[in-house]
């Protein structure tokens, strides 16, 4: 093929030396094991390709006669050999792009400039930020999918299907502790697929819907850029923003982007922080909800779980010293997203959803049955009492944090339907919901943590985070009631 | 005639004679009716839209940067071939420097590929063709997608693909993916490389 590009003569002159010194009989040799043209694998030489340099100097039999190539090159160019690279590659792509394009007419750019700017300038930025958390997420997700429909949806369960199936189930199975698997106080059924699709269901749609909106809009990596300034202002990175939005949509998927962070140090901040505070759709949904009628209560939840957030975040990158690494990301274009976009998203990202939680409430249905026939889960519900006369919480939030094991979202809906009979204050609803949005991440994002990070980094997070959790419910309920406060 | 070498449609061996028979297939016979073909690109010039369109299937998509940070996979058939799309995370040049890069540039040296689907923006042509230089000083068979035309077009640039074709000495297709425009043209183009190469005895 011939080559579309021209390097400057010393380039073109040692890319011609190491192809000659390349090896290719051995097995091992790059031109053997790699299915790159010989003048490719000459470049990436020349510039110091880590994995290529390292591979060469052990299998290459001409390595020190190509170091020597390399080394002279250098000596003649007076800036770095990949500079020079790229610079000839640049500017081949300026003259094609300007053969290629053909610019009609000069387009008033004006109006979508100005809205970046709106965006991204935390004047502007904070107030739209905010309406969007107050329209979107608070009206939408919030009162209408956590609050019109999950009633809807639970006043539906309760009065039609949960009789109808207690009763099917009397009639087929004749032993109460089958009847219980199914049907009951903590069946599959009544219990499991209730959370599942009444409660967990409206909000996780209705917030998916608004993230999806968001998603294609190209607003999100403008929150970051505005972001930005924020984090580094407390010793975190920029670039970590990223996966902490995403996380705000489903941390597991967040954890997974977290690959996208240039140091190993950027990324366990980022996973630790991401398994810790920051709240996923169907959790901080389902808390919203619990909390909207309440705005002092939901108010004192944001402030301790964004306090928390700084402060970790901020401890841990002075415990771990911070080099700094610049901030650069592409920002795409804003745009009016396309509706049958936006609804083939939402409808994957909840059939994925689904998919995923519908055999974890299953096997935690059956898992209580078994604790409760066995007496376990009375055991450890009588451990954990104390735990919630601690937190200031009623006996019956003891099953909520067991649920929480099993998924953070469960746990939540738990809670959610224990409000649902008014059982519990204001203090008490913001100390739980606390808990339950530091507590343990999902077993799925538990699944990839150890995937991403390794056992031992995994173990060390879950047992920060389990006595962290509880002890910072412990403090806040101490400290509501030290200084009398009523939410 | 054995079954593989036939030109018409394959019919697949029973179970029975998958379990307990000898293979019927020479492993070449069944490897040449298989294509690999991979996309790549710099984040967000939208790779995983492409992917869904070609391969009917889903692909997380979003307006977002680093959005894919792994490998997929995806089915698609042209003619009587089976081409096997694959997904991969932005990448800008081939010496990467985020491990979501290290993922595409691991799986362009060390997996046998048939072609490389480049996707560039249309918009930001000239930052992202160096990648395609990469591509075709490596002696990658690749194919330039410029995707995004129809914004592109908005902002009053139209494109030359057969000047950029000419230059660059391999095929150039537009697309819009979000539009759904130009991917008749894009499976056409991908059918002409993997019938071309099944005829030509060097490859």
């Amino acid at each position: 093929m011939s080559q579309p590009i021209t390097y400057p003569q010393p380039i073109e002159t040692a890319i011609a030396q190491i192809e000659a010194l390349l090896n290719h009989q051995h097995e091992l040799a790059l031109a053997q094991l790699y299915p790159l043209s010989p003048r490719s694998l000459a470049l990436l030489l020349l510039q110091r390709d880590q994995d290529m340099w390292d591979h060469a100097r052990r299998h290459e039999a001409e390595f020190a006669a190509i170091e020597t190539v390399v080394t002279t090159t250098q000596q003649t160019l007076a800036e770095p050999v990949s500079v020079s690279i790229a610079q000839a590659r640049h500017q081949f792509a300026q003259t094609l792009e300007l053969e290629g394009l053909d610019s009609e007419q000069m387009v008033n750019q004006v109006w979508s400039d100005r809205l970046h700017h709106i965006t991204v300038h935390p004047m502007t930025g904070f107030p739209i930020l905010l309406a969007i958390l107050y329209f979107g997420i608070y009206k939408f997700v919030g009162e209408f999918g956590a609050g019109t429909m999950v009633d809807a949806i639970e006043s539906f369960f309760e009065a039609n299907i949960n009789p109808w199936v207690n009763g099917i189930v009397v009639a087929i199975v004749p032993w109460p502790v089958l009847q219980n698997l199914f049907a009951n106080d903590y069946g599959i059924i009544t219990l499991g697929l209730r959370y599942a699709i009444a409660i967990v269901l409206p909000v996780v749609s209705t917030y998916f819907l608004v993230f999806s909106f968001l998603e294609d809009s190209g607003y999100l990596p403008r929150l970051s850029l505005m972001l930005d300034q924020l984090f580094k202002a407390i010793g975190l990175s920029g670039r970590a923003v990223i996966p902490m939005v995403l996380g705000l949509g489903c941390d597991t998927m967040a954890t997974m982007v977290t690959r996208t962070l240039e140091t190993q140090r950027e990324r366990i901040l980022a996973t630790f922080l991401l398994a810790l505070v920051v709240p996923c759709a169907a959790q901080w949904g389902v808390i919203l909800g619990l909390l909207a009628q309440r705005p002092a209560a939901l108010a004192l939840w944001a402030s301790v779980i964004l306090g928390i957030f700084f402060l970790v975040g901020g401890l841990a990158s002075r415990i771990f010293p911070n080099d700094t690494s610049s901030f650069y990301m592409d920002i795409p274009p804003l745009r009016l997203p396309h509706l049958r976009n936006i609804l083939t998203k939402t409808y994957m990202r909840m059939q994925w959803y689904f998919w995923e939680i519908i055999p974890l409430f299953i096997w935690a249905s059956v898992f209580i049955w078994i604790g409760q026939l066995t007496g376990l889960f009375d055991w450890i519900i009588q451990r954990l009492e104390p735990m919630t006369t601690w937190l200031g919480l009623p006996t019956s939030t003891a099953p909520i944090f067991l649920y929480g094991f099993f998924r953070r979202d469960y746990g939540a809906a738990g809670l959610f339907d224990l409000q649902q009979g008014n059982s519990l204050t204001g203090n008490q609803l913001v100390v739980a919901a606390v808990v339950l949005t530091l507590f343990l991440p999902c077993i799925a994002q538990l699944q990839i943590l150890i995937k991403e990070q390794g056992y031992k980094m995994a173990i060390a997070m879950v047992a920060f985070i389990i006595p962290f959790s509880f002890g910072v419910g412990i403090l806040l309920n101490s400290v509501l009631n030290l200084l009398h406060i009523v939410v | 005639m054995d079954c593989g070498q036939c030109t018409g449609n394959c019919h697949p061996p029973g179970l029975w004679s998958r379990l307990f028979g000898q293979p019927s297939h020479p492993p070449l016979a069944f490897l040449e009716r298989t294509k690999r073909v991979a996309l790549v690109g710099c984040p967000n010039v939208g790779k995983s839209l492409l992917f869904n369109a070609l391969t009917q299937s889903y692909a997380t998509v979003s307006n977002y940067p680093g959005t894919t940070v792994e490998v997929t996979e995806g089915q698609l058939q042209v003619d009587d071939w089976q081409v096997t799309l694959i997904d991969t995370p932005g990448t800008y040049s081939l010496m990467p420097v985020t491990e979501e890069e290290a993922v595409t540039r691991t799986l362009l040296l060390t997996s046998a590929l048939d072609l490389v689907l480049h996707v560039v923006d249309a918009k930001n042509l000239g930052r992202m063709l160096p990648m395609t230089l990469q591509l075709i000083e490596a002696n990658v068979p690749t194919i330039l997608v410029m995707n995004m035309v129809d914004e592109a077009a908005r902002l009053g640039l139209s494109v030359k693909a057969d000047v950029i074709a000419a230059r660059l000495g391999i095929p150039v297709v537009t697309t819009s993916a979000t539009r759904h425009q130009g991917i008749a043209e894009l499976i056409h183009a991908i059918t002409r490389h993997v019938t071309a190469h099944h005829l030509s005895p060097t490859h």
